[in-house]
């Protein structure tokens, strides 16, 4: 990555940072999955107990390996590690949906496109310094809603169980590996989308309609995944990097200026 | 020496079957101030994004100081400024940031960007602008701060497409006297798209004249009007004269009568006082640009 491709970058993030209400939107939808739901739900384990244990037999038909103890920390430990990392799947997706679907035609919306491209800057330069923009952001609204929701179920679990929930490996894998390569799966394909379209509502129709629902689809069923084994969370991992980088070298290897410049 | 642009045949024709420019060839020495006229349609912006690589051309070729832009666009682009009129800024920027944020997208170091930024900012008047936001600009600042953007980094050609569209006099007039200073004091070659024909006159070295994608002549002032047949004119103020000059009255006394040559003018001024009138004022007037181009669309239309 070259100087030109970070100013872009570094201009494109702050082009969302420098909005305060879109950028507080962006922060608080996330926080609101990982940090108030995840509260709800253990304070209602800690003021509706399972007095029979009917619950944490039911538990104990899940391959969760559960150690023996109570209801509220087994379930705690089945939101922490089994649903939570879902979650993080989609929270990157969501939070630059939109910044990827205006890269390009925003750009060309507020005539500043033409001026882009008349810099020494090829267009697999270009078209990389923005998808790696949304990507940054994505993974830093990723972070810091990671950050807080630790802080946070960490610390509601302490005060109910009197234990911390321990991550499973599986945390490492998603955060790391799967979720920031379907993030630049989805990130390359609408930064693309935005590329084609005439229009910022176009692109976040092709985007938002069309991509997020069958991607959302697919995040849906890894719960199950976590289920089953972290090889397999893994493998999966590692065909999206593939997946990811093959798409980010060749998206738009047939695009011309005129293609982009089209009114 | 290479040329600063060569256009070889270069013919355009969009999608729609639309000739935008047809079978243009032009060669321009490094250092000229080129003034590509035309009305609007004429295909004077097709060309500039033929040259800068934007639009592929359908046939024929052509080079910016020997490159192809349509093969190598980014060196094109690393030796080229270009202002437009859909070549904007960001609004939500200042102007010192958006002069930053290029130089760093030109390569240039902190230090020369901020250098540059400075140095251009001084020269465009726009030193007490600088932390204003680009949307609080008027038009004529955003244009003098385009100007700013495409010099940068010290290219070696302009491109201005229609520069001082939507100016106010003055601010066309400062604009033009900047070009001017650009290419008179650091050799820059200007390729300069215009259909104000009066402005270009001032600054122009070379003119291409463009009419429906074609090129009508092309040449120094004084080649164009040594085209131009009928262009020479003489301007005359005097009573009493011979009644075979009554055609040719514009205004009370005054008369555009016009010659083939300046050998003309002594025949003309004998034949004013021999029939007995009084002659007060008598001057050549040289064809403006706006003659030369008003005759040659003329004749092409009669050769239709």
């Amino acid at each position: 990555m070259n100087r030109p491709m970070t100013a872009i970058i570094k201009k494109d993030i702050r082009g969302v940072t420098a909005n305060k209400r879109m950028f507080t939107t962006l922060l608080v939808v996330p926080l609101v999955l990982v940090v108030f739901l995840p509260t709800v739900f253990i304070l209602s384990l800690h003021f509706m107990p399972d007095e029979n244990g009917e619950l944490l037999k039911l538990l104990k038909l899940l391959p969760l390996n559960v150690q023996a103890g109570s209801t509220p920390s087994a379930l705690t430990h089945l939101l922490f590690n089994y649903i939570l990392p879902v979650f993080f799947l989609f929270i990157p997706i969501m939070a630059s949906s939109v910044m990827a679907a205006s890269s390009f035609v925003g750009e060309k919306e507020k005539h500043t496109l033409e001026t882009l491209l008349y810099c020494p800057l090829s267009l697999q330069q270009i078209f990389r310094a923005k998808v790696l923009a949304s990507f940054f952001l994505s993974m830093g609204v990723s972070l810091l809603s990671f950050l807080c929701m630790l802080v946070v179920v960490e610390g509601e679990s302490f005060l109910i169980t009197h234990s911390l929930v321990l991550p499973k490996i599986n945390w490492l894998l998603i955060l790391l590996l799967v979720s920031p390569a379907l993030s630049l799966i989805a990130i390359t394909l609408t930064v693309r989308v935005s590329a084609k379209a005439q229009s910022v509502e176009d692109a976040q129709q092709g985007a938002v309609f069309l991509l997020m629902p069958v991607l959302l689809m697919i995040i849906g069923q890894f719960t199950g995944v976590l289920l089953v084994s972290g090889w397999l969370l893994l493998a999966i991992g590692l065909v999206c990097a593939v997946l990811a980088a093959l798409l980010l070298k060749n998206a738009i290897n047939h695009f011309k200026y005129e293609t982009l410049l089209k009114q | 020496m290479t040329n600063a642009v060569v256009l070889n045949a270069l013919s355009k024709t969009y999608p729609g079957g639309k000739k935008a420019v047809d079978a243009v060839s032009i060669a321009l020495s490094p250092g000229e101030v080129f003034g590509f006229l035309g009305p609007n349609g004429a295909g004077k912006t097709t060309t500039v994004k033929l040259l800068s690589g934007m639009l592929a051309p359908t046939s024929g070729d052509c080079a910016v100081f020997g490159l192809d832009p349509a093969q190598n666009p980014e060196k094109v682009h690393a030796l080229s400024g270009i202002v437009t009129e859909h070549a904007q800024m960001y609004d939500t920027l200042t102007g010192l940031q958006n002069l930053l944020f290029f130089g760093d997208l030109y390569g240039l170091s902190p230090e020369e960007s901020q250098r540059r930024s400075s140095q251009l900012l001084e020269e465009m008047d726009l030193t007490s602008a600088k932390d204003q936001k680009l949307s609080a600009y008027s038009t004529g600042m955003r244009q003098r701060l385009s100007l700013a953007r495409a010099l940068m980094h010290q290219p070696k050609i302009l491109f201005l497409d229609e520069p001082t569209s939507g100016l106010d006099p003055e601010s066309a007039q400062n604009v033009h006297t900047l070009i001017h200073n650009l290419a008179s004091q650091q050799g820059i070659t200007v390729f300069l798209c215009t259909h104000q024909l009066r402005y270009a006159q001032e600054i122009c070295t070379q003119y291409g004249l463009m009419d429906q994608g074609r090129l009508l002549a092309q040449g120094t002032l004084e080649a164009l009007r040594a085209k131009v047949h009928s262009g020479l004119k003489v301007k005359l103020q005097a009573q009493k004269v011979p009644p075979e000059f009554s055609p040719y009255q514009t205004a009370s006394h005054e008369f555009l009568i016009p010659i083939q040559s300046e050998g003309e003018i002594p025949q003309l001024a004998r034949r004013v006082l021999d029939s007995g009138g009084d002659l007060y004022h008598l001057s050549a007037q040289l064809p403006s640009l706006e003659d030369i181009y008003f005759e040659l669309t003329k004749e092409k239309g009669a050769s239709v």
